[in-house]
């Protein structure tokens, strides 16, 4: 199960890092950003996986539980991968503002 | 399929190919617990008296990466409202409908149990405060589409969120300084005199009901905020924005 | 090979094809509704992890904050081009 789980969040990072630099428009970068971000905290969740172990809430038939410090890493990460994605959203508005428009394309053909 | 188009594909299967064998060496099949998560799961219980072992490790062990974590969200909600600082919320009476609005009413009591549920129970189950701060977020959101930016913008005003951020960003401080007045470490938990209490009981384990109730306003007014400034408009008579 | 691990390989198939229609759909719209589907994909995958702290995260913050804020920001980029 976790060879599968890496398989899949390396096939992610690579879509996901293809719409980044295939892509014109800020907002299918942000998409794309957005996958790679899910793809690497997929990464960290396959790391902790343990094969029959349970989740990390203490009972008292359990005996084997699955890693719980990536689970708090992970946590962080996709919270804090929302506030960036706000945050570039927030730029791509301004420079649709600014420009006209949110292909990268035309704003550095603007620039120079 | 143009150069670029090739080339990006190249650029991505060099990436994915190169995350992929670093997985398969690094990545770890071991059926052992690394020694840290080990004491972590053994200790829960004495240290914090939580059950919920990762609660535990984000709010008691690195509860300064936490602290780190809500700075970082107060950063971006401060970056968006700095880009949008011209632009203001221009309110709309004109909700989703009739049979929505009625309907939604009758659930909305229920809708602010669950995320109320999620941080509270921050230590006992799945949940905690960032799940049921960002839950409350979109339950504001929700409830701003449904009725209308008029009457939701009326009674949550920008300025009401970030005082609720403030507030519970200086919670959260306020919370850890008791560890140092008692003579112990910045944001201690048991060791600074919080009562332990049963684990497994609704009033136990010390601050992190406390810390998960914090961090939990500060989440859901700052993304709330971020959603509102997206929401925000420049009338038309307004000069081109300048950088 | 078990009905759990089938179940898992069949969500992973999923998340993959989400994660391309994602990005190469044409609309803006269609492309955000892809990824909502694509987040709640991956809640689920991480359910079957054991991870169900960072399910409930990426569940509540792919689903809704983050198709509430692109709906807005393309609200904002396309209304006035």
């Amino acid at each position: 199960m976790q060879i599968m789980a890496f398989t899949t969040a390396a096939a992610l990072f690579g879509i996901g890092l293809y719409g980044v630099i295939s892509q014109r428009d800020m907002i299918k970068i942000c998409i794309g950003l957005s996958i790679m971000e899910s793809a690497l905290v997929l990464v960290l969740v396959a790391v902790a996986f343990r094969a029959g172990a349970e989740a990390p809430i203490l009972t008292p038939d359990a005996v084997r539980y699955v890693d719980p410090l990536p689970h708090a890493l992970s946590l962080t990460a996709i919270v804090i991968g929302a506030g960036v994605i706000s945050l570039a959203l927030g730029l791509t508005v301004m420079v649709q503002r600014r420009f006209g428009t949110t292909n990268l394309r035309a704003v550095l053909s603007r620039i120079q | 399929m143009t150069r670029r188009n090739v080339f990006a594909l190249l650029i991505a299967l060099t990436g994915a190919g190169g995350l992929f064998a670093v997985l398969i060496v690094y990545g770890g099949t071991g059926e052992a617990l690394p020694a840290l998560a080990a004491t972590f799961l053994e200790r829960s219980i004495a240290d914090s008296a939580a059950v919920n072992v990762v609660s535990t490790v984000l709010l008691d062990y690195r509860a300064f990466d936490t602290l780190g974590e809500a700075t970082v969200i107060f950063a971006s909600v401060t970056g968006v409202s700095a880009l949008f600082v011209r632009a203001h919320l221009i309110p709309q009476s004109r909700g989703a409908g009739i049979l929505v609005e009625r309907a939604i009413g009758y659930l909305a009591a229920f809708f602010w149990l669950f995320p109320v549920y999620i941080v509270l129970f921050g230590h006992l189950s799945p949940g905690g405060g960032f799940q049921g701060g960002v839950a409350l977020a979109v339950l504001i959101i929700l409830l701003n589409v449904v009725y209308g930016t008029e009457r939701g913008a009326s009674i949550l005003t920008t300025h009401r969120l970030h005082l609720f951020e403030d507030a519970g960003a200086l919670a959260f401080l306020l919370i850890g300084t008791v560890g140092i007045i008692q003579g112990s470490a910045f944001l201690a938990n048991l060791a600074a005199g919080f009562p332990g209490g049963v684990p497994g009981r609704l009033l136990s384990s010390g601050a992190i009901p406390l810390l998960n109730l914090a961090i939990g306003i500060k989440v859901a007014s700052g993304l709330a905020t971020i959603f509102y400034e997206f929401l925000a408009s420049w009338d038309k008579a307004g000069a081109r924005w300048k950088p | 090979m078990t009905a759990y691990e089938f179940a898992f390989l069949f969500l992973l198939v999923l998340l993959v094809v989400a994660a391309l229609a994602a990005v190469l759909v044409r609309g803006y719209i269609t492309s955000i509704i892809v990824l909502s589907v694509f987040s709640v994909l991956m809640a689920v995958v991480f359910a079957f992890l054991q991870a169900v702290d960072v399910a409930m995260a990426e569940a509540v913050i792919g689903a809704g904050f983050m198709t509430a804020i692109f709906v807005g920001a393309i609200a904002k980029t396309r209304r006035s081009s």
